[in-house]
């Protein structure tokens, strides 16, 4: 919606784990998808791995409100997960919800500094002015937030039902607002932009939402019983309790439709009725929010038309005509209509709630376009006047809270740019993006997982009150989940061909079928297609592979280089031992966390991604670190690959036949696979560690006696 | 190509014992291409030496390693001549071609060899080498359907099989195939069985003497003995 918003120099941005070494990885589609280009893959990853504060980290950066979307993200990542090709998409915003919650967003504390004297005024405390704040803030400006309504957060506390958002997020992140030093001014409903001006802000960002509703324009729409969506939600959410009947009916098939139809069901109505233009496959309303209405009991009647309503003693019946098409040939909305099939429905209360629109103030004088809007540009997000700025479901007519997040950030952006006087600032532009599908036989090898879903709340439970009704991830779920992700793009590159020996390693080493040689003979390993699994880099035997982010394959040397930490180190009494092991399976089983423990013991813990990564010069380098012995632990039955244990196979006897000439007992190097079904997986650990004692005492006797 | 295997880590340890500063020298052509001598093995290699000498209180040894594109050609070797000058031995990871081409080029360095080279071969399955042709000049795998006898079979007889095939294997190793029976089956299921009703007479050896030198210089051509 916004094109201009990718890659906007974001303080902070170079933050993340990837530091200044090089990488050249692809920007997946998941991110492409985000409004606010989350780097999803990366957050993914690091839950995987039980780094939940710094996925939180890399949520945070470029997310101003993460526990916000947390929640009510409609996730256009899954939509674009690549994932989706081989099973079902990556559940993205749970995952996200898990690293707030438990990286402790909660926790964090913001500050900003004054730095500009320009004042900046932004009208809306919904999603969009509320990012717009926060931005404009932490660029240093003085920022004031004027909300027409009591309460703030626009359509998130007004539109949206608790169940599905807990309304106490706006407050904690109001509150970090005003921490920052954002000014908060609620029951303000300016009327006019000059006054605003004239009170001495220099730019304005008009972000007043879509609050008015869209009017079917029948007869018999007016009728006592027949409500507004919008404003019964506003009652609802402002705690009111309106009443309504015991039979309730909700015309239109979108999201708000659905929460209408179950908020009626939670303030007490037996029967549900939702009536849409849309066939059950076309409905606006996301999937997932339509089942659950489902399950709560709401009764879905698509494919028909309100034709006219008719209020009798308390009881409006709405007449009903059978809708043959939505959409025209050209894709417009354009329904027509089968006026022999009709039929009727009746109800104590109806309530429309076929879309809103903004309702612009006359004094803002702004011109507006089609469905209301205010007219902008999508590049600057600025309107005819200037030092006028508006964006969101003002500008863009109704949109998601992430697409009104981005709008606020591009426009705080803007804003600044504005008042500095410079021109936009060009994004940098320097990563490619992922784009195509994955080839048949690669899909065909990538091992199929099932989707983890949150916990919810069971539907006879949920339609008593309004608690949340989706759950957290577990642990252990989350972390299944996390590792779902293909990490696209981020795979392994050729970076010196001239260093290509054309062995045809890589192209048999390959679980994915990735590499190949071209008809001149050139291997190619298309980025698109590579499961970055990291085994090629390990074989090469020309080293001629990198993976294309380079701290995830400098990673294992740079450790090493660091030497064992301090208490693991060799003493006289006992012997260094060196274990690489899986930093996603083995946390997850819990026993990685019992490994450290051990550490005490002379037992140094090499974290690594996958086990396919170690390569053989790794393990001879923890021996001349001064090991006496190395184990490699993989995650086991949990492993995404299936062939991981077969390479570090390969690695361990290699090690093990240098080890021989080199006169060292090669039962000092075993790979062991610490899973979660053994009874104690510890236990192979454990007699490995005799056994390397025993070979150390025999091994310094020996030394006593020659020497 | 050509097909090596790493020298036995004790082995090489007992050849630099006596030379202090060891260059280790990877080949990026062939040896790389069969896992013996690229810059993989090169870092495993100096890994292991730089661990051995450490553990046996070694304090005197020091090890570089760098990996030339072909040792077999002195162009290459020149990125190699300031570390050479570093140094009192190289120890190289190409063939026995690289090896002599290091020590033409560096006569008053020890150049010692890193790889046992083996033969000129083929993975015939992903990590499974084996010996296709032994160069002697005189290629005859046009009447043998493409196999060749002096290689594949363990007498490089040209008029077999011999009686020592059984089942189709030979008697020398039985789970290896008896080459002359492989080019039966070829020629006959190919419809040219007449080239096996011939009588092919011994090869003059003398007329491909050795060593070999070949020149292909425009205008001379011609194949002459040295030596």
């Amino acid at each position: 919606m916004y094109p201009q918003l990718a890659d906007f120099p974001i303080e902070g941005r170079s933050a993340g784990r990837t530091g200044p070494a090089r990488d050249s990885s692809l920007i997946p589609p998941c991110q492409m998808a985000c409004p606010l280009r989350q780097d999803i893959r990366e957050y993914a990853d690091l839950i995987a791995q039980g780094k939940t504060m710094q996925a939180l980290q890399v949520i945070r950066n470029g997310n101003p409100f993460p526990s916000i979307c947390a929640y009510v993200c409609n996730h256009p990542c899954e939509d674009a997960c690549r994932r989706s090709q081989v099973d079902k998409p990556i559940a993205v915003r749970a995952l996200k919800r898990f690293a707030v919650e438990l990286g402790g967003d909660i926790m964090i504390r913001t500050g900003a500094e004054t730095r500009y004297t320009e004042k900046v005024a932004v009208i809306g405390s919904g999603p969009a002015g509320l990012s717009c704040a926060y931005y404009v803030r932490s660029l240093g400006y003085p920022a004031t937030v004027f909300e027409a309504h009591s309460e703030l957060g626009g359509m998130l506390r007004l539109g949206i039902p608790e169940y599905r958002f807990p309304h106490s997020i706006v407050d904690t992140e109001v509150e970090r607002l005003v921490q920052m030093g954002v000014e908060i001014r609620t029951d303000t409903r300016l009327v006019t932009l000059d006054h605003v001006f004239q009170m001495g802000y220099e730019a304005v960002f008009v972000a007043i939402g879509s609050h008015g509703s869209r009017k079917l324009g029948i007869e018999g729409e007016d009728a006592p019983g027949v409500e507004d969506a919008v404003p019964f939600l506003r009652a609802v959410n402002l705690g009111l309790r309106p009443t309504v009947g015991d039979t309730v009916i909700v015309i239109g098939g979108g999201n708000v439709a659905i929460d209408a139809a179950r908020t009626a069901r939670r303030l007490g109505a037996g029967q549900v009725d939702l009536v849409c233009l849309e066939a059950r496959d076309e409905m606006p309303a996301s999937i997932a929010e339509i089942e659950e209405a489902v399950e709560e009991g709401v009764t879905l009647n698509c494919s028909w038309g309100p034709e006219t309503m008719t209020a009798d003693e308390g009881t409006i019946g709405v007449e009903l005509k059978r809708c043959a098409s939505v959409f025209d040939e050209a894709g417009r909305f354009n329904p027509s209509f089968d006026e022999t099939v009709v039929t009727r429905l009746t109800a104590d209360t109806v309530i429309v709630a076929i879309g809103q629109m903004p309702q612009v103030p006359e004094g803002f004088r702004l011109p507006v376009g089609r469905g209301s809007t205010i007219r902008v540009d999508p590049a600057t997000l600025t309107t005819s006047h200037e030092g006028v700025f508006a964006g969101g479901d003002a500008a863009t007519g109704v949109g998601t809270v992430a697409q009104a997040l981005a709008a606020g950030r591009l426009a705080a952006f803007r804003i600044d740019d504005y008042l500095r006087r410079r021109y936009p600032l060009p994004s940098d532009g320097a990563r490619q993006n992922l784009e195509g599908d994955l080839q048949p036989k690669t899909l065909e090898a990538i091992e199929k997982r099932v989707r983890q879903e949150p916990p919810v709340v069971s539907p006879e439970q949920r339609v008593r009150n309004f608690v949340p009704t989706e759950l957290r991830f577990e642990w252990p779920t989350a972390i299944a989940e996390a590792r779902r992700c293909l990490r696209c793009g981020m795979g392994a590159e050729i970076l010196f061909q001239d260093q290509c020996a054309a062995c045809l390693t890589c192209v048999h080493a390959c679980p994915y079928h990735v590499p190949h040689p071209d008809p001149i003979g050139t291997i190619q390993l298309p980025a698109d297609q590579c499961q970055a699994c990291g085994i090629c880099v390990a074989e090469c035997p020309a080293q001629a592979i990198v993976l294309r982010r380079q701290a995830d394959h400098r990673h294992i040397a740079e450790v090493l280089d660091q030497g064992p930490p301090n208490g693991s180190g060799p003493r006289q009494s006992r012997p260094l031992i060196v274990g690489f092991c899986c930093q996603y399976g083995l946390y997850g089983t819990g026993t990685l966390a019992g490994l450290w423990r051990r550490s005490e013991a002379g037992i140094w813990i090499v974290p690594v991604l996958c086990v396919g990564k170690v390569e053989a010069n790794h393990i001879m380098r923890a021996f001349e670190t001064g090991a006496e012995a190395v184990f490699i632990a993989g995650c086991g039955e949990q492993c995404a690959r299936e062939n991981t244990a077969f390479w570090a196979l390969q690695r361990t006897e290699r090690v093990k036949t240098i080890l021989t000439q080199m006169g060292l007992e090669p039962e000092r190097v075993r790979s062991i696979n610490l899973s979660e079904q053994s009874e104690d997986p510890a236990r192979e650990l454990d007699e490995f560690i005799d056994a390397v004692g025993a070979l150390y005492l025999a091994s310094a006797v020996e030394k006593e006696v020659s020497g | 190509m050509i097909f090596a295997q790493p020298k036995p880590v004790d082995e090489i340890l007992r050849t630099i014992a006596s030379y202090d500063r060891v260059l280790i020298a990877g080949c990026g052509t062939c040896v790389t291409v069969c896992g013996a001598g690229g810059e993989r093995e090169v870092a495993l290699l100096h890994t292991a030496l730089r661990t051995a000498v450490t553990r046996s209180g070694d304090k005197n040894h020091t090890f570089q390693e760098r990996t030339v594109r072909r040792q077999c050609d002195s162009e290459f070797l020149e990125a190699l001549d300031d570390r050479v000058e570093e140094v009192d031995a190289v120890l190289a990871l190409g063939c026995g071609v690289g090896v002599q081409t290091m020590s033409d080029r560096y006569s008053d360095v020890a150049i010692l060899p890193g790889v046992n080279t083996s033969f000129m071969g083929a993975p015939t399955e992903w990590g499974v080498w084996d010996e296709r042709c032994s160069g002697c000049g005189d290629c005859r795998l046009a009447e043998t359907a493409g196999i060749c006898p002096i290689s594949r079979c363990t007498k490089g007889i040209l008029n077999g099989p011999c009686g020592g095939t059984e089942d189709g294997k030979c008697e020398a190793n039985t789970e290896m195939d008896c080459a002359w029976i492989r080019i039966y089956e070829r020629l006959d299921a190919s419809g040219r069985l007449e080239n096996m009703r011939r009588y092919y007479p011994a090869r003059n050896f003398r007329t491909i003497p050795r060593p070999k030198r070949v020149v292909t210089r425009a205008g001379t051509a011609v194949e002459s003995a040295d030596g």
